[in-house]
């Protein structure tokens, strides 16, 4: 309920946060836009000026007593009819007045000529008049009849002003429903996008302890929650066969410890049953702690495994040699293969080195040797080999004339307590226990273990591990 | 030769008790660690066997405060802790030895008499059994007279038995203290067994007093019958 309801916040902080940004984004939006209007209603304003002056120098006239004016027919241009608004003010260099129109209603344009004015450029400028109007102006320095003149041309900013205040107020006003409606289409997005979420929350809710085989809903592959499903549904996956293997390593462990229990007891209750001979006595006690030190070695590989599984166990590396290994390995356990009148034979390089700890690899190297002569018939080879492969491991290959291994078992044999239906018989020994240590052993020194299909019949066990540089 | 087992496990105690008097030892049995103490007080044993995991008090605090009351009275730690650290916190308590259970009982009675004897041990430099003599030095062995053509492991293995001939020596001694095995689910059995038929073969089969037995359940034993 609580995840749900987060869900849900979810979806409104993100729309929040979503409309926040959208509408300061689109209140600068507003801002800049409304600027270049004005710049631009400016600079168009000053053009129509400077087009005016030249308009305006050709209705210029000398009256006959030196004053200047302007033709009559300026008025009745059908463009400058409708910008009667215009101010125009002529003066010579020295500051004497020659014209100045109505509009102006009599307050001066600028004051004093300026040094220069009007010769170079148009020398557009912003001028507030003595009655408060501000004016943009244009000054052209004209000649007439050879008369120096300087002719100023300003109109009003205010009614542009009011068109940019009127553009701006239009977006403005419009501002609040397009952000609305972006936000509400966000959150429809959003719900639709978020509510696969809710779906694999509430799935997830139900996956317990025993009902691992549960998997999230995944309903796009592409998309980030299909990812995050997948994701979690290969987690899921994992924990369920690590849950399984411990399961079945359990009920394993259980049988493996309770059959020589339930031997020790009933030796020791039906021999208790009836009086028997000192000699009968002694046999009995004998068996039971036969399967005592049976019990003893299972319980001695069940903590190493333990140990090995909670990552108790350090490892104490060093440098060695894999053949120098072999040949300790099989200085132990080939007497056992001259028992059976196998020839073991090694092969390979001296120099082939790894580093690791010494102590867990020969356990690894010594329970699959072992179990090639046991598995191997009388009379026949067994082959280790020592080699760098192309991919720059040292592997070491165990290759017997076994009876093989079939393959849909060639994993499981590393699994605890797995015996195939050769090595299902107790009189072969061994706790079962043999090819999991050994697997751990190499995995532990980041090497892999495995077996494949020897040529000539049999198994052919490969350990691979770095090699030491 | 006093022991005293300081064990809370009855049955093992009073078992180890009366596998030590069998062999000749006085042996004494205190149920918990303050009863050790108490007994510390009226009389010094020649060796304590001393269980760790003591119901009421740790053995290794009984151990501490026995050293800090100055007794240098060998100790083997009895304990079925058995990585490297418990080890060394065993150790630096001030144990002499560390035997993890559950132990053979001719491995107990072995260490028992290594602990008791550390003052006086002289190497020696041939032993002899019956018939059989065997040179350390030379490396040589014969039985009758007759030169033993063995193998090194087969020179060891003997040593190993005749060392301590007269006495059960189980495979997991053997495991340990003939192979050099530190790896206490290390399994030699298969091996072991071989190489003792082998030995067997070569040092008894020609003669007609049997040395070398097999004590089943337990291990195998050198000795005149």
């Amino acid at each position: 309920m609580q995840l749900s309801f987060r869900s849900g916040n979810l979806r409104l902080r993100l729309t929040l946060w979503y409309g926040m940004a959208f509408s300061i984004l689109l209140l600068l939006h507003i801002g800049v836009a409304t600027y270049v209007h004005y710049r631009q209603l400016i600079a168009q304003a000053f053009h129509a000026a400077n087009e005016e002056t030249e308009t305006v120098e050709g209705l210029m006239y000398q009256t006959s007593d030196g004053r200047v004016s302007l033709k009559e027919d300026y008025f009745n241009h059908p463009e400058i009819r409708l910008r009667l608004d215009r101010l125009f003010e002529m003066l010579s260099p020295d500051g004497t007045i020659l014209y100045r129109n109505s509009q102006l209603r009599g307050t001066e344009l600028g004051g004093p000529p300026l040094p220069g004015e009007g010769v170079t450029s148009y020398n557009e400028r912003t001028v507030r008049l003595s009655d408060g109007r501000k004016v943009l102006v244009v000054s052209h320095f004209h000649l007439l009849n050879g008369r120096p003149i300087i002719l100023r041309l300003a109109f009003d900013e205010a009614p542009l002003l009011a068109s940019v205040m009127r553009f701006f107020s239009v977006l403005l006003l419009l501002a609040p429903i397009t952000v609305m409606v972006a936000v509400a289409v966000v959150y429809r997005v959003t719900s639709g996008a978020l509510s696969p979420l809710s779906n694999m929350v509430r799935r997830a809710e139900r996956i317990t302890a025993e009902r691992l085989s549960e998997r999230l809903p995944v309903h796009d592959e592409t998309d980030d929650l299909g990812h995050a499903a997948r994701v979690f549904n290969g987690l899921l996956q994992r924990l369920e066969d690590s849950f399984c293997q411990l399961k079945r390593f359990t009920s394993d462990a259980s049988h493996e410890l309770r059959t020589p229990l339930a031997s020790l007891r009933s030796i020791g209750e039906v021999s208790l049953q009836k009086g028997h001979s000192n000699e009968e006595y002694r046999e009995v006690i004998a068996s039971m702690l036969e399967e005592v030190r049976r019990l003893t070695q299972l319980v001695d590989s069940l903590l190493a495994i333990s140990r090995a599984d909670s990552g108790q166990m350090t490892l104490h590396l060093s440098s060695f040699s894999c053949m120098d290994l072999i040949h300790e390995v099989v200085s132990v356990v080939g007497i056992l293969a001259e028992d059976k009148h196998q020839v073991i034979r090694m092969v390979g390089s001296e120099e082939i080195a790894v580093r690791a700890d010494r102590g867990i690899l020969r356990q690894a190297i010594l329970n699959l040797v072992d179990n090639a002569i046991k598995y191997s018939p009388e009379h026949s080879e067994i082959l280790i080999e020592v080699r760098k492969t192309p991919d720059e491991l040292a592997e070491v290959s165990i290759v017997d004339q076994g009876p093989g291994i079939p393959v849909d078992e060639q994993t499981r044999i590393f699994d605890r307590f797995y015996r195939t239906d050769q090595g299902r018989s107790r009189g072969q020994g061994g706790t079962g226990l043999g090819l999991s240590i050994a697997k751990w052993a190499v995995e532990v020194h980041s090497g892999s273990i495995g077996v494949q299909p020897a040529e000539c019949g049999g198994s052919s066990f490969f350990v691979r591990l770095p090699l030491n540089a | 030769m006093q022991i005293l087992i300081v064990e809370d496990e009855s049955k093992l105690a009073y078992a180890l008790q009366q596998g030590l008097q069998e062999e000749g030892y006085a042996a004494t049995v205190a149920l918990s660690g303050e009863d050790a103490l108490r007994w510390f007080e009226r009389t010094t044993p020649d060796l304590v066997l001393l269980d760790v995991m003591l119901s009421k008090r740790n053995g290794l605090s009984v151990l501490r405060e026995f050293r800090r009351d100055g007794f240098q009275t060998p100790v083997l730690l009895l304990t079925a802790l058995d990585s490297v650290e418990d080890r060394v916190l065993g150790l630096d308590a001030g144990a002499d030895d560390y035997l993890v259970k559950p132990f053979a009982f001719p491995e107990l009675l072995a260490r028992v008499r290594a602990l008791l004897r550390r003052t006086a041990t002289t190497p020696q430099a041939t032993l002899d059994l019956a018939d059989l003599h065997m040179n350390l030095a030379g490396r040589t062995a014969a039985r009758d007279g007759v030169a033993l053509e063995l193998t090194s492991r087969e020179f060891d293995l003997l040593e190993y038995l005749m060392l301590n001939r007269g006495r059960v020596v189980s495979r997991e001694m053997l495991t340990r203290d003939v192979w050099k095995e530190t790896m206490r689910y290390t399994s030699l059995d298969n091996v072991i067994d071989v190489q003792v038929a082998r030995l067997r073969r070569k040092i008894d089969d020609p003669f007609d007093v049997k040395l070398l037995h097999t004590v089943r359940g337990i291990g195998f034993v050198l000795r005149e019958e």
